[in-house]
């Protein structure tokens, strides 16, 4: 079997979203001296990057987003003891996200914080009718370089803007990013309240996210 | 100097686009639906037609004469007495006045009685109270009055209802453990949904308005058909309405079916088969509006799923209409210009039963 073949039979796997596929992918391509980075890069990470595309074109859902990642997350755990220490558990960057004060909305916001933590960030996800001030708490804790905001009703979108002064008032706003999404928002509200993105849907959120983070 | 029409982005905001621009729009928009939904363009003609219809000089425009369609009108009486930021007008008003007021002033071709909180689910501790309100409705109106409210299957999830949160189990990667709370919370939703509709029948109801259907996913969308088709069984001659939330049956659950098709992933023109296989003599199909795409691009890709959803329909098909959906601005009251025109299009190009 060629590179490309085994390549391929590993974005396949993940595709089908089924662990043990996933599993026999590797071995095999690790019994053809195939480097771990390039399984993971070329093989799992390709197959990852198909399954957010079906997610975006509603051939795939959240469930088969998540036995993907967690079929590739068993997949990377094969190739721990071959890569560089602490590799394969570097993360892209650290996120913190959440829905706003007010709001009880979930689903959305939920959605999105699976799909960036299945492409490789670190999420911290606050929840629903999260207090304003959580956010900042949070963003220092962890050390976040982004915050993603989310509000399903025209009554909580303010609490968007009302982050973004506190991180100015707390001198945090160079240092972090800010995603806003939900539907009332829209990319005029995110250049009236100076945030960084807005983002359409979770596939669009995880694109943005690596544009101004990677 | 090229001459430019005023439009709206998908936000509400006025652009100025020349007739170039706008064909590329609606081109765009419709090859968007045309590979998303793997259903037919529009024709030459029609692309001519909604051109025309986008670039009338007028405000606001209507249908041609002889064209007009029936209206049917969902969210309740919530529109005149609702006064929290839900678009309601807040005139205090009883729902017998509202109903009457949509009758003899609106023009409404039907009707619908619903609760504040406009759910199944909160209706039943105030059941008694909407059985009256029906009867007393019904003993006042000649339209078509039906009983009118949400699945919103999410009331059944932790911290509104008895079973976990889907949203919390997918967070902690317990997938199975989600998908069974979804099918426990699809079965008593069905449940109550079919055991409210018995009590508003006895009262005199027409008919119900599943309004919102598979807001929660395709679980939502899995009671409402159950429930559609107990009713059916139980009500031969009753009015029942399946209005969709959104364009695509999202698949929290994934694998749930009805009739042997996988809900998940249905389109509009996959939706209304399957709602009359349930029993449902009325679907309302929904497009998404794109907040970041112009008003052309919108209009041409709702015309696109909407034809193929009417074509493919075995009952009537009363399109849905209003803030965010139909190719309209995201807007709380939206605006006629985008409202007049997007409707005249449904019913001139897509030939929708109704609105």
């Amino acid at each position: 079997m060629s590179k490309e073949e085994t390549f391929k039979l590993l974005s396949d796997a993940v595709v089908s979203c089924k662990k043990d596929a996933v599993v026999a992918a590797v071995e095999k391509a690790k019994s053809e001296g195939i480097e771990p980075a390039e399984i993971i890069e070329k093989g799992l990470a390709s197959g990852m990057n198909d399954v957010g595309i079906m997610f975006e074109r509603g051939k795939l859902f959240l469930p088969h987003v998540m036995m993907a990642a967690g079929a590739m997350e068993a997949g990377v755990k094969l190739l721990e003891a071959d890569m560089p220490k602490d590799a394969a558990k570097k993360k892209l960057a650290v996120i913190v996200n959440g829905t706003v004060e007010g709001d009880v909305h979930d689903i959305g916001k939920s959605i999105v914080s699976t799909m960036l933590q299945s492409s490789g960030f670190e999420v911290h996800d606050l929840g629903r009718d999260v207090p304003l001030q959580d956010f900042i708490d949070k963003v220092k804790e962890t050390g976040a370089s982004m915050v993603g905001m989310s509000a399903l009703m025209t009554t909580t979108l303010p609490g968007q803007r009302e982050v973004i002064e506190m991180l100015k008032e707390q001198g945090l706003r160079d240092k972090v990013k800010v995603m806003v999404g939900g539907a009332p928002a829209t990319q005029t509200w995110a250049d009236k309240i100076g945030a960084d993105c807005y983002a359409e849907n979770a596939s669009e959120a995880v694109a943005r996210a690596k544009e101004l983070l990677l | 100097m090229t001459t430019e029409h005023m439009l709206r982005m998908g936000d509400g905001k006025r652009v100025y686009l020349t007739k170039e621009q706008i064909l590329t729009d609606l081109r765009d928009g419709m090859a968007d639906a045309v590979d998303l939904g793997d259903i037919p363009e529009l024709s030459g003609d029609e692309l001519d037609k909604l051109m025309d219809i986008i670039t009338m000089p007028s405000r606001m425009v209507g249908v041609e004469a002889g064209m007009e369609v029936p209206v049917t009108h969902d969210i309740g009486t919530i529109r005149l007495d609702g006064d929290q930021g839900n678009s309601g007008v807040g005139i205090p008003s009883s729902r017998l006045v509202g109903c009457m007021v949509h009758e003899r002033a609106f023009g409404a071709d039907t009707m619908e009685l619903g609760h504040i909180d406009y759910s199944f689910k909160p209706v039943k501790p105030v059941i008694a109270q909407e059985m009256q309100t029906m009867e007393v409705c019904q003993q006042n109106m000649v339209i078509p009055l039906l009983y009118g409210a949400m699945p919103n299957m999410g009331l059944y999830y932790t911290p509104d209802g008895p079973f976990e949160n889907p949203g919390d189990l997918m967070k902690a990667f317990k997938i199975q453990e989600a998908r069974e709370s979804m099918e426990h919370a699809a079965k008593h939703l069905t449940r109550d949904m079919v055991w409210i509709m018995q009590r508003m029948m006895a009262s005199g109801s027409d008919g119900v308005n599943f309004d919102t259907t598979g807001a929660a996913g395709d679980g939502d969308m899995y009671a409402t058909l159950h429930a559609v088709e107990n009713l059916r069984k139980q009500y031969p001659e009753m009015y029942i309405e399946v209005g969709m939330a959104g364009e695509l049956v999202l698949g929290l659950h994934g694998e749930m079916t009805y009739d042997g098709t996988v809900l998940a992933g249905l389109w509009p023109h996959q939706q209304a088969p399957l709602a009359a296989k349930a029993g449902a003599n009325l679907f309302g199909p929904v497009v998404n509006t794109n907040t970041s795409k112009s008003f052309a691009w919108n209009l041409g890709r709702a015309v696109t799923f909407i034809k193929a959803a009417v074509k493919a329909s075995p009952i009537p098909c009363h399109v849905n209409m209003g803030m965010g959906v139909g190719g309209i601005p995201m807007l709380e009251t939206p605006t006629i210009d985008a409202v007049s025109r997007a409707s005249k299009a449904m019913v001139e190009i897509a030939n929708v039963d109704g609105i």
